[in-house]
């Protein structure tokens, strides 16, 4: 490698890291919580559904009918957005709003027991795990944020790659795993800062590409809702809005749909006129039932005033994308020595990011060209 | 020990040898994890330890 073509990997790296480092560290220091999520919630709050007894609400229960009605009435009148169902307990979550596209911060979220119907109570969304979420989707700025983040995570990657790039060049004359013990305070943190950036490559580059990728969840859903949705809708009658007073029964449209596809359960219907359906449909999503498919959605389209099935049709390969993007991204899937794992290399990357700072502003700081020199020149005396 | 740690130029190949191995082995843990419970998480999260346990070493080792 030339040196003028490490000269300019060496500025890839260090712009493309010195414009995400201090979102990263947010990204980090708000994830590293957010990985105990489900842990740190159960421990602080009553842990309704771990307690209930009952079968899955995604296998059966009370009728929906029943307990969408219950939501639009606990929520004062409006229209239900989402119904979601569980695979492990009996709870069964209805997303109200005032309109059938209402928008996120006006919609109300209620919980009920599917096997006996009773009332878990409103979830609202707040408190610090809630703060953290928030700040680590989209600092509190809705799509802009997201997207904006989404561009930092895009940049992270970048600074990975050009790391890898200038590692090569930086170990030549060192073995692998080479931490030089020397009085310099700088040579220590640079050889502790490629090691450690190195190992947690694979993780480090997955968590970002995937972050990536759920950063631009909306447009994604958005560019699904105009294409496929779109062309199903055309193929079947067109998109005449149903009013929610002529809305027909979601049983009757849950039935029509699970005939239509066997042995699947579902995970969440969007309603009408939401960002998940069209103004006609009730748009029911089917997950798979091996692990690996329980990440991959089938919708069915069916009639909100006939209850008769649409449609049904695989997700294209970007929205499937995003589906897996999400496990891959929180590490949720794996049990509790997983979450450790992504805990301990969060502090890895901060690590990374935090003497990767240093090693530019820090004590022994250099110009471009001294940086290129010590990238050149490691391990070769001196 | 410390004139053994200083060596001839390597290829890039042999420089990216071992970080490629714990890429592949990252990666595969992250995937067999999704695919599966019981034994598939056991060994997403040994896989996935590799990087950690790798460092710990060079650390301890450290000239």
């Amino acid at each position: 490698m030339s040196r003028s073509t490490i000269k300019a990997w060496f500025l890839i790296h260090k712009w493309s890291s010195i414009l995400c480092t201090a979102f990263l560290l947010m990204l980090c220091v708000t994830g590293l919580p957010l990985i105990f999520h489900d842990e740190i919630e159960a421990l602080t709050e009553h842990d309704a559904a771990a307690a209930m007894q009952g079968m899955p609400s995604a296998q059966g229960g009370v009728p929906l009918d029943t307990l969408i009605a219950k939501a639009v009435a606990e929520g004062g009148g409006g229209v239900p957005l989402f119904v979601g169902f569980s695979h492990d307990n009996p709870i069964l979550t209805v997303t109200t709003g005032p309109t059938p596209d209402a928008p996120e911060a006006q919609m109300r979220l209620f919980s009920y027991n599917r096997t006996t119907g009773a009332s878990a109570g409103e979830i609202r969304e707040e408190g610090v795990m809630h703060f953290l979420l928030k700040l680590h989707t989209d600092m509190f700025l809705g799509l802009p944020g997201m997207l904006f983040l989404g561009v930092m995570g895009g940049l992270f990657v970048l600074a990975i790659v050009s790391g890898v790039v200038l590692y090569v060049p930086f170990m030549r004359r060192l073995r692998f795993g080479t931490l030089r013990k020397t009085r310099s305070k700088r040579v220590r943190r640079l050889d502790t800062h490629n090691l450690l950036g190195v190992v947690t490559l694979g993780w480090a580059l997955m968590v970002g590409v995937t972050g990536v990728i759920n950063a631009f969840a909306d447009p994604l859903t958005y560019s699904w809702r105009e294409g496929q949705l779109k062309e199903m809708v055309a193929a079947h009658g067109g998109d005449q809005p149903v009013a929610p007073a002529n809305y027909a029964s979601v049983d009757a449209a849950m039935a029509a749909a699970q005939t239509a596809l066997p042995g699947v359960s579902p995970q969440f219907i969007g309603f009408p006129g939401g960002g998940w359906s069209s103004g006609r449909h009730y748009a029911i999503f089917f997950q798979g039932d091996t692990p690996l498919t329980s990440h991959v959605l089938t919708p069915a389209l069916v009639d909100a005033e006939t209850a008769k099935l649409a449609d049904t049709a695989s997700m294209p390969a970007f929205t499937q994308a995003l589906m897996l993007s999400k496990p891959l991204h929180f590490g949720n899937y794996g049990g509790i020595a997983l979450k450790i794992l992504w805990a301990i290399l969060t502090l890895a990357t901060i690590w990374v990011l935090w003497s990767g700072l240093q090693l530019w502003l820090g004590k022994g700081a250099r110009g471009t060209d001294r940086a290129v020199d010590e990238i050149v020149h490691a391990g070769a005396g001196s | 020990m410390n004139a053994s740690r200083r060596i001839g130029p390597q290829r890039a190949a042999s420089v990216l040898a071992v970080p490629a191995l714990l890429l592949v082995a990252s990666l595969a843990g992250l995937i067999l994890g999704l695919t599966g419970d019981g034994w598939r998480d056991a060994a997403a999260s040994l896989l996935l330890a590799l990087p950690v346990l790798f460092f710990l070493r060079s650390w301890l080792r450290r000239s």
